[in-house]
């Protein structure tokens, strides 16, 4: 089962880092090794407000498929509607990362048969 | 035959029954709006979601001849003794009518007093001034035809 293709309301990215590891001597001087040539841990999280239940029900049923926090997936080009950058900028692919789930899908009924849905993603090499 | 509706053919009742010296009355209906405009889109759109009912009413303070005073039944669902407050109990049954004769167009719904004030002042007639929320469905809605 593939990510859920809808558009979400709201998106925020954050573009995470390289595994730096970094060092700080007592004087205050700072050595930072990098650890490889990788950026990881990019975290997307995105809102679909006021969908039907059939379409919550969709990220929830995706959220079991891929047993929870543990399998790694491809976004679609749904979940970056309305971005007009580069599609790679706000993806996790083009550094060697997937997505996986950070947290579970939160359902939020707002009236019978309406949900505000916030699903919260985190790239893994 | 056509008609304009006026002031003269205003009736609020509570619980069916007339109310005496009502100076006016509002009523009005709001719906709520879920936005279900997506990134990308250029034009917002959005769901029905819940509809409610509120509204105004101002009366004239007024004792009839049996000594009954016609605010007596709304201002008491808010301006009352002891400790308890409001409870659930303390709806009113309100029907605000446009009249042409035998022709009722009538707006039926419960609802909680949620404001009451009574006041005095020299050289004017006292009034009372409610403010209510409808709970629920209205029961009756004959304003379209």
């Amino acid at each position: 089962m593939a990510f859920p293709v809808l558009t979400p309301s709201a998106r925020a990215f954050d573009s995470g880092d390289y595994p730096v590891k970094v060092y700080k001597a007592q004087s205050g001087s700072e050595t930072r090794i990098l650890y490889g040539d990788k950026r990881t841990n990019m975290k997307l999280q995105l809102t679909y407000a006021n969908i039907s239940d059939a379409n919550a029900e969709l990220f929830l049923d995706h959220y079991d498929e891929m047993k929870g926090s543990f399998t790694t997936f491809d976004l679609n080009s749904s979940a970056k509607g309305g971005w007009e950058g580069n599609a790679d900028a706000i993806g996790a692919q083009d550094h060697g990362n997937n997505y996986r789930y950070e947290a579970p899908p939160q359902v939020t009924q707002v009236r019978p048969g309406i949900s505000t849905v916030t699903v919260s993603l985190i790239g893994v090499l | 035959m056509s008609k304009v509706y006026t002031g003269r053919d205003g009736v609020m009742q509570l619980a069916d029954v007339t109310l005496a010296k009502v100076v006016s009355f509002s009523v009005q209906s709001d719906l709520e709006t879920l936005e279900t405009t997506t990134l990308g889109d250029g034009v917002r759109s959005y769901s029905p979601g819940v509809t409610g009912y509120s509204g105004n009413a101002t009366l004239l303070y007024y004792k009839d001849d049996d000594d009954d005073i016609n605010t007596t039944d709304l201002l008491n669902k808010l301006i009352k003794t002891g400790s308890d407050g409001v409870s659930s109990s303390d709806t009113v049954e309100l029907t605000f009518r446009w009249a042409d004769g035998t022709d009722n167009n009538d707006i039926k719904l419960t609802a909680y007093i949620t404001s009451a004030s009574l006041g005095a002042a020299t050289g004017d007639i006292a009034r009372a001034e409610i403010s209510f929320q409808g709970t629920g469905a209205i029961t009756t809605a004959s304003i379209g035809s």
